[in-house]
């Protein structure tokens, strides 16, 4: 049964209007970001700016050390990437295809670990952080993100591989395949849609998170850039033009990151969903 | 998609909640003899500042490169290294710090968390540690320095502060037809049922005690008692009713932008620039602010309006406080005594803090002619009730101003409810 034409042009003003909705914001920030600098942000917004200047990326990347506040975000992120994925894959590949006692209650107990928010724990994990000697340090933070972040992720990708059919599992086992061959040379490979899915939320997870930065780093020289941006915000008053010129450059690299992954990512997005 | 991100499986949870257990609770009130710290002493080593000012600006560069620089060549050899912590973020970040005994060396700490670090045993009780301390107190004046009492000790004092007054401008009384800017409620609420349409005698931003406070001062009522143990009486007092009953009578007939339940609408920055409201109560920040982005107008400043009981505005800003877990407290104390001094003060109220010693109020006029409207309102100024308790009755006063305003409920049932909800939480102190 093929629709209705009218329906197309439909979908089509739906789609619009929701693009509008999205885009707005950026469109606002990156207008705010190229006019001069001010306390008050111009109402109502402006979408497009009415006196172009670019003083404000001037002044946000060469004033408050910047350029270590990206590299400190980026080695963060792509460390945080490297071992949530690494670890959270075999994790994943040890609940979908072994069996063990206790594995439903081990992967609940993962799971709770999700339902918990974030800030209610802050403290106890603030103190055990400092009894961990991870105060304060970039590894300290890569240490916690990876550990917040393999829960979801070993989520993600047990239902992937445990979609992987088992005649190709056995067949490997004829052909001599070990536990380790069959997971490095049929699993991975597989799975690769849902690693870029889960790589890139690995990387937004570190790359936006504040909270957690916010109480674990007092070393200027060791800020993220979402602290190094929120550093711009006084009691009383904000420097609007360096927030958004700060926020369009700490945005860049993701959407890089997630232009470049799009098309994995969607597909690991609907493969996460039928199980 | 939004996730917490930072998450541990409940396997560790468990030990870091045991762990918990056995850091937070351990230090109460201060001990028996508290160490002294007296003026001049030998000081060495180095200490950490943890404050707030904006890095965009002045603020942060006068600190870094005159303030501790000046401090560090009157001695030598010391270190005194700054960390910027978002003001408004700077209470979660203490809290934490607090419980797992990280705090740093000394604070530039909002006035409204010094009762709650203090209640936490987290802070140097200054009025027995410093023998100079009476001095400095003389020099303060009473509202900033209140902000530092919890129990019988002070826990602070006062590095900078600001009130809020009146801020309109010639222009805007000209569109609405007023000779002169209302001087107390009675002129504001007759100007403001006879604003012309399209403009409003004045606005307010928010409905908490920051933006309330001073109307209820001002027509004579209160908050609490003076030791702040209960609301009965006060809150829901006659002249704290009557102050909010004439707020929301304009509400209802329209009289008062909606922006005060945090509605849509023009908010006050752009608002008393552009004639639609004549004024604001607002802070000395807004000055340079609003000259700056709109130099045309001619923006002036007037005494909070007054009433029976006078015109009160309501304290801001911060003081400094030291911590106990500092390893040099007496390098702190004095960072602290320089903070306070006379140069340190005038450098910083050049990037727009104001001082909190009457003693300096020329000087301070003479750096910014603005200024005195904002000094000579300090003089009577209150501070919101100094307890620990005071952001969770700050939250009740909101929410049950919100209900009145709304018209739920009478403007009596709604403070009675807040009276009822405020007084256990000032029990508990």
């Amino acid at each position: 049964m093929r629709a209705h034409p009218g329906w197309a042009v439909v979908r089509f003003i739906v789609v619009a209007v929701g693009a509008v909705f999205m885009i707005a914001p950026f469109l606002i920030m990156i207008s705010t970001s190229l006019e001069p600098n001010t306390s008050i942000l111009p109402s109502p917004p402006h979408f497009f700016p009415q006196e172009v200047t670019l003083d404000n990326y001037v002044r946000a990347i060469t004033e408050n050390n910047f350029g270590g506040y990206f590299l400190n975000s980026l080695f963060v992120s792509v460390a945080t990437t490297v071992a949530t994925v690494a670890i959270s894959a075999m994790t994943a590949f040890a609940f979908a295809r072994f069996d063990f006692r206790f594995k439903n209650v081990v992967f609940s107990l993962l799971l709770a670990g999700l339902m918990i928010p974030g800030i209610v724990i802050i403290v106890p994990q603030f103190i055990l952080a400092k009894n961990l000697g991870m105060v304060d340090s970039l590894w300290g933070l890569v240490f916690f993100y990876t550990a917040g972040q393999i829960a979801f992720t070993t989520f993600l990708l047990r239902a992937f591989f445990e979609r992987v059919p088992h005649e190709l599992d056995e067949a490997m086992t004829v052909d001599g395949a070990g536990i380790v061959r069959k997971f490095v040379g049929l699993y991975i490979p597989l799975a690769r849609p849902a690693l870029a899915t889960a790589a890139v939320f690995s990387f937004l997870g570190g790359w936006d998170e504040y909270v957690w930065a916010l109480t674990v780093i007092t070393d200027p020289l060791k800020r993220t850039l979402p602290l190094g941006i929120a550093a711009f915000q006084g009691a009383h008053t904000t420097a609007w033009g360096l927030v958004f010129a700060a926020s369009v450059v700490a945005v860049l690299p993701v959407v890089i990151v997630y232009v470049a992954g799009q098309k994995h990512f969607i597909a690991g997005i609907a493969a996460g969903a039928v199980k | 998609m939004k996730r917490t991100a930072v998450l541990l499986p409940a396997v560790a949870l468990a030990i870091a909640m045991g762990l918990s257990g056995c850091d937070i609770g351990g230090s109460a009130a201060p001990a028996a003899d508290v160490e002294q710290l007296a003026p001049g002493a030998d000081v060495t080593g180095s200490i950490i500042f943890w404050h707030g000012y904006g890095e965009d600006g002045a603020e942060v560069k006068t600190l870094t490169d005159v303030v501790i620089p000046a401090f560090e060549k009157l001695h030598p050899g010391v270190t005194v290294t700054p960390v910027q912590i978002p003001p408004g973020d700077m209470h979660q970040k203490l809290v934490t710090a607090a419980a797992a005994g990280s705090l740093p060396d000394i604070i530039r700490a909002d006035i409204v968390t010094v009762p709650e670090l203090a209640k936490l045993g987290t802070l140097v009780p200054l009025s027995q540690a410093m023998p100079d301390f009476q001095d400095f107190a003389d020099t303060m004046y009473p509202g900033p320095l209140e902000t530092n009492r919890y129990g019988d000790d002070y826990w602070g004092l006062p590095l900078d502060t600001n009130t809020k007054v009146v801020i309109y401008s010639e222009q805007g009384l000209e569109a609405d037809g007023l000779d002169a800017v209302p001087a107390t409620l009675d002129e504001l609420k007759d100007a403001a049922e006879n604003s012309k349409d399209g403009t409003y005698a004045f606005a307010e931003g928010g409905a908490g005690g920051w933006n309330l406070l001073p109307y209820i001062w001002s027509n004579g009522g209160d908050i609490t008692d003076p030791d702040y143990t209960t609301a009965d009486g006060y809150l829901n007092g006659p002249k704290s009713v009557e102050a909010i009953q004439m707020l929301v009578d304009l509400y209802k007939d329209g009289k008062l932008p909606g922006i005060i339940l945090g509605g849509t609408g023009t908010g006050t920055w752009d608002g008393v620039p552009s004639g639609e409201y004549v004024s604001m109560v607002d802070g000395p920040w807004a000055m340079p602010v609003l000259q700056g982005a709109h130099p045309e107008v001619d923006f002036k400043t007037a005494p909070m309006f007054s009433g029976d009981g006078g015109s009160i505005g309501v304290v801001g800003g911060e003081d400094l406080v030291l911590t106990s877990q500092s390893e040099n407290k007496p390098l702190a104390a004095e960072f602290l005594r320089y903070m306070l001094s006379k140069d340190a003060q005038l450098a910083m109220g050049e990037v727009g803090q104001l001082s909190a010693q009457s003693t300096l109020a020329d000087d301070m006029s003479n750096l910014q002619p603005y200024y005195a409207d904002f000094l000579t309102q300090l003089e009577t100024a209150k501070p919101r009730p100094v307890t620990p308790q005071w952001a969770k009755i700050d939250d009740i006063f909101a929410k049950q101003i919100q209900l009145a305003f709304q018209g739920t409920i009478s403007v009596q049932d709604a403070l009675d409810e807040a009276v009822a909800q405020i007084d256990p939480l000032l029990a508990q102190g």
